[in-house]
């Protein structure tokens, strides 16, 4: 990697690290991990997770993109038309900065599209997939 | 033939010729509105109906102090005259009358009366059904739906009086040879021997004039003050932010009226299968959005949606789309109009009806959007 380009993309980390940066998340995800016994989550499994198809939940609701969209950087909207903001923390700064406002949509959506309850390795992995968004 | 009397004033004033002819287009406008135009034009017929209300105030005024044809003390005759014309009529002697004749002038007057109690009918049906107009303040739902039907009733009456007259004059016409619609143009008839003609009057216009200036200015204010006053039956809460913040996260803010009490009840009960998602919620804001929506519920509102959804589907109960009011009133709307953007569901009222979080629902408020690209 070329020096100044190297300087910029650290530079743009920081930035990133810095802005993105929130005691809620972290805490959240500090919360997952210990729940789960693991010292991290994987963004790559976060957007699995996010992407995927499931059939064990509610007809109308297969996948998280049903309503969120394929790209977490987009605007979703809900069967009845309304407007939801984009996941994606550079897109939307107040997304996970409501510790009980989390865990209420992990616990209804999760049960609309998988039919159950997200474990703490999945709310984790997905977190960190939009807080890398 | 006839004897032509040398030239004389019109027997049809300025005013009565201006006023026939501005209540045929009010009438028509009214009636093309109300009997064949979409729901959604209703303030257009409102507007014709009142402008031919306010004519008639003028006709009125005018029948008293204007000129001699048009007053009501000059051709307005009791049952034996009419009778009597009738019979001569038949007879084939009865005079031919300049103004009207004792039948013309029953009929006037049932046109007359007509468009008088199509106006009350009217602003009854639009406050008590719609809550709105000068009578939304004081008409409950079920004396609007009463004013309503009587309203239509009395529009087929109108219709059928509007037939009768025309045909009465095409027969007056033919009967003396002549053209009583250019007489009624141009305001001249001819004068024959014979004819039944009214002493001299003199009129007095501008008093008229001023004088429906001020009553049109009256009425107007009075009308402008009651249309401002609360409607009957419709009790206003302040908003309930948890209902705002929770339940319009996902869809418009449905108002506690459009169900009744026991229905929010069932729905609030089993937000874990919210019409196919999971919604929800922990009891405390389950408790305060139940207790708003029962105080507000459709048992207590005397609205039109009110009423026509507390008659929910025994298969959905919770579903205001699966009535029978909802199905009949959409019934031409392609299930591919609801499922397009910007629209996206049959749920979501309000992208068509703008009123729809006040549970208006007023029929002119509402505009089908173009297809948007999402």
């Amino acid at each position: 990697m070329k020096k100044p380009l190297a300087i910029a993309t650290s530079a743009a980390a920081l930035f990133s690290a810095v802005v993105l940066a929130n005691p809620v998340r972290d805490s959240l995800l500090a919360g997952y991990a210990r729940e789960a016994g693991v010292s991290g989550f994987s963004a790559d499994a976060g957007r699995s997770l996010f992407l995927a198809n499931f059939t064990g939940g509610k007809e109308a609701t297969p996948s998280c993109t049903t309503c969120h969209t394929n790209s977490p950087a987009a605007q979703g909207r809900t069967r009845v038309g309304k407007v939801i903001e984009p996941m994606a923390v550079s897109r939307n700064g107040e997304r996970y900065t409501d510790a009980e406002k989390v865990e209420k949509w992990f616990r209804r959506n999760c049960n609309s599209v998988l039919g159950r309850e997200c474990t703490a390795v999945e709310k984790g992995n997905f977190l960190t997939f939009m807080i890398s968004q | 033939m006839t004897e032509t009397l040398p030239p004389s004033p019109p027997v049809w004033d300025m005013f009565i010729r201006a006023f026939h002819w501005a209540l045929v287009l009010g009438v028509a406008l009214a009636a093309i509105s109300g009997f064949f135009m979409p729901v959604t034009w209703i303030n257009l017929h409102i507007w014709a109906g009142v402008s031919a209300a306010a004519l008639l105030l003028a006709r009125v005024l005018w029948g008293i102090w204007g000129s001699k044809n048009a007053r009501f003390t000059g051709f307005v005759k009791g049952p034996h005259e009419v009778m009597a014309h009738f019979k001569d009529l038949r007879a084939g002697k009865a005079v031919r009358h300049l103004g009207h004749n004792p039948l013309g002038a029953l009929m006037i007057m049932a046109l007359l009366g007509t468009v008088f109690l199509l106006l009350i009918t009217g602003l009854a049906g639009l406050g008590g059904v719609f809550k709105a107009g000068p009578l939304g303040f004081a008409t409950s739902y079920a004396l609007g739906m009463v004013a309503l039907s009587v309203h239509e009733i009395l529009a087929i009456f109108l219709m059928g009086f509007v037939a009768l007259h025309i045909a009465g004059a095409a027969y007056e016409g033919l009967r003396t040879r002549e053209n009583l619609i250019i007489s009624m143009v141009t305001g001249r008839k001819e004068f024959r021997k014979n004819d039944h003609d009214l002493p001299e009057v003199s009129s007095r216009p501008i008093w008229v004039a001023m004088l429906f200036g001020v009553a049109l200015a009256m009425l107007a204010w009075a009308g402008i003050w009651a249309t401002a006053k609360p409607p009957f039956g419709v009790p206003v809460g302040p908003p309930n932010p948890t209902y705002a913040e929770e339940c319009s996260a996902c869809h418009m803010a449905y108002a506690p009226s459009l169900l009744p009490a026991k229905n929010w009840g069932t729905m609030m009960g089993q937000l874990d299968d919210h019409f196919g998602e999971d919604a929800s919620l922990g009891q405390a804001a389950i408790d305060e959005i139940t207790t708003w929506l029962f105080k507000n519920a459709a048992d207590s509102v005397d609205t039109k949606p009110a009423h026509v959804f507390s008659r929910t589907n025994p298969a959905s109960p919770l579903a205001i789309t699966k009535t029978q009011f909802w199905q009949n009133t959409h019934r031409n709307i392609p299930d591919a109009v609801f499922n397009r953007p910007p629209i996206y569901d049959n749920g979501n009222c309000v992208a068509c009806h703008s009123d729809a979080e006040s549970a208006a629902f007023y029929p002119a408020n509402i505009s089908i959007p173009k297809e948007t690209i999402p």
